[in-house]
């Protein structure tokens, strides 16, 4: 090639590198004025300093219909690349809603699926910037098939690398399902909402007169569907915690989760517990303040925190190793186990399964929630999903029994049994195969019917029931506990369990995949 | 939840924290917290000491 039509090639790309860089002005101006930042501001404020590569910059859409010729921009509405997260790699996508309102056509949805695809192959985290008014009409059934193409990503990279998801505008539509095939999704309160179907539909299909915060804001999808992990304030705080999230995790299915130095004594006394957990188990507590009170440097990152909050779910880390928590909430339904709180845990579970994060469970569950509404939603299904999520998982399992654990439901709370590799119970401790009102109606139906004070033999009887399984003797001697830990010594506890269970192995039977009760 | 009201912690007018306390009922044979979803001032109460409650039976409205 000639120097002169080289350097002429070279100007022009510059020139469009730069006003792709530089981006428009306007639309940023509009974006600002919403309390966002850009999706290249994003980036920058998430990644490591200057490790950005961004890739397929200059990719455009095809499509010539309805103007797109004229419209269409480099990226297309999409910005993806690599770069670092406190030294470690991953790959992202962000959708730029300063170019072509972040429409998703055919190029951009191309450039987000190979981003998936390339983060598997490589084996490091995917992390997807959603902020987009929906798909691009003007491209016809080309668009839908490449977003088709970033739900088949999403779902064979599922259990391969972590993926998350950050809600930071609007993903509306069939685009909601990409962020629902990953692993975590957060949401900007006020600026995000997700939903299927949008007001105008609805308005027209049902009547209904909706807003899009009512149907898809990010209270909606914390506190009642379940869709949103985390909940964050502004843009700023979403992108921190996403660092922070990463920050538990592995890059892949085959690594361990990274490990971070504490200066929090591995034989501290945790002292606290014995006042925060009341022993008259009538009273109920915070079983937050449990984890967080065992957990390094009281740092504990809960999850779903306000759907289902009859059970607690997160991330935190025990001597520097990161660990997933599952614990009955009593301050909520009692602590009992319902339909949301087993389908919350068992996600969870599988997901720390998936990525070499041993699970503590916390056991304090007076039964499953029961009532008509409980068993028309389907409470055996669901509930089994907890079943088998224990029983599959074959990552470290620890079960700590703090105050009660009666029926079924313990298994739901990972017994022996269903696999846990060490299980403890604290002094104060309450096994039974059932409550002591019901057992005793029926192992003494007989003498209370014939007894000349009824209520009174049935109040001894109580007492008897309460005596025998109060206490942890008969777990211990029924081998249903290892041992019994002090209050005080059980992060101690913990700690020395999860050493010896660092390099566990266990093989499952091989098959295609088990076929769980969803 | 099903269950009866066990005591009232809060009156109308107080000012009350999310997650603070507002009303301890009794189910499952135990005593369960209800707490403010949000902050705000108690508007009104509709629940008294031993009362019987049923599932999403609004018990107060917070402003």
């Amino acid at each position: 090639m000639p120097k002169k039509r080289r350097e002429e090639l070279e100007k022009k790309l510059a020139e469009i590198e730069k006003r792709v860089l530089e981006g428009d002005p306007k639309a940023a101006a509009k974006q600002h004025a919403e309390g966002k930042l850009t999706a290249r501001e994003r980036i920058k404020k998430l990644l490591d300093p200057d490790s950005f590569v961004e890739e397929f910059m200059l990719a455009e859409t095809q499509c010539t219909d309805f103007g797109m010729a004229e419209k269409k921009q480099p990226s297309d509405g999409v910005v993806s690349g690599y770069g670092k997260i406190d030294g470690r790699p991953i790959y992202l996508f962000a959708q730029d809603r300063t170019v072509l309102a972040g429409t998703v056509g055919s190029a951009h949805a191309e450039k987000i699926a190979c981003v998936i695809q390339t983060a598997r192959k490589l084996g490091v985290p995917l992390i997807g910037l959603y902020d987009s008014v929906g798909a691009r009409i003007q491209e016809g059934l080309t668009v839908t098939t490449a977003i088709g193409k970033v739900f088949f990503e999403n779902s064979i990279a599922s259990g391969v690398i972590p993926q998350i998801s950050a809600i930071m505008g609007p993903c509306i539509g069939v685009a909601s399902y990409s962020p629902a095939l990953t692993d975590f999704i957060l949401m900007v309160q006020g600026s995000s909402q997700m939903f299927i179907t949008g007001p105008p539909v609805i308005k027209e299909v049902l009547g209904e007169e909706v807003t899009m915060e009512e149907l898809g804001g990010a209270k909606i999808h914390s506190e009642v569907s379940g869709v949103a992990d985390l909940v964050t304030k502004n843009d700023e705080e979403c992108l921190s915690l996403i660092r922070r999230l990463l920050s538990f995790l592995p890059p892949n299915s085959q690594s361990a989760p990274p490990r971070r130095e504490t200066r929090d004594d591995a034989e501290r006394s945790v002292n606290v517990l014995e006042k925060v957990v009341p022993e008259d188990m009538r009273k109920a507590y915070n079983v937050v303040q449990v984890i967080k009170a065992l957990v390094d440097d009281s740092d504990f990152l809960g999850l779903k925190e306000k759907f289902a909050r009859n059970l607690v779910i997160g991330l935190g880390r025990l001597n520097g190793y990161p660990v997933g928590f599952v614990a009955n909430q009593p301050m909520f339904l009692a602590g009992s186990l319902d339909v949301d709180a087993s389908d919350k845990g068992a996600r969870f579970i599988r997901f720390c399964d998936a990525f070499n994060i041993p699970i503590i469970t916390l056991m304090d569950v007076p039964g499953f929630f029961p009532g008509k509404q409980q068993e028309e939603k389907g409470i055996i299904r669901h509930g089994a999903k907890l079943l088998y999520a224990y029983a599959e998982a074959t990552v470290p399992k620890i079960t700590l029994v703090l105050r009660k654990g009666y029926g079924g439901a313990k298994q739901a709370m990972c017994t022996r049994e269903m696999g846990a590799d060490q299980l403890f119970v604290w002094p104060g401790v309450e096994l039974a195969v059932m409550g002591g009102a019901g057992a005793v109606n029926v192992l003494y139906r007989r003498e209370i019917e014939q007894s000349e004070e009824p209520e009174k033999t049935r109040r001894e009887k109580m007492e008897e029931y309460a005596e025998r399984f109060s206490g942890p003797f008969e777990a211990l001697s029924k081998q249903f506990a290892h041992a019994v830990l002090r209050p005080a010594e059980t992060r101690r506890g913990l700690i020395r369990a999860l050493e010896i269970l660092r390099e566990k192995k266990e093989e499952r039977p091989k098959k295609k995949h088990g076929v769980m009760p969803v | 939840m099903v269950g009866k009201i066990l005591r009232v912690e809060k009156k109308v007018g107080d000012r009350v924290e999310e997650d603070e306390v507002i009303i301890v009922m009794e189910a499952m044979k135990m005593e369960i917290p209800i707490v403010a979803p949000a902050s705000g001032v108690v508007k009104e109460l509709k629940a008294e000491a031993g009362q019987a409650v049923e599932a999403d039976q609004p018990l107060a409205q917070i402003e």
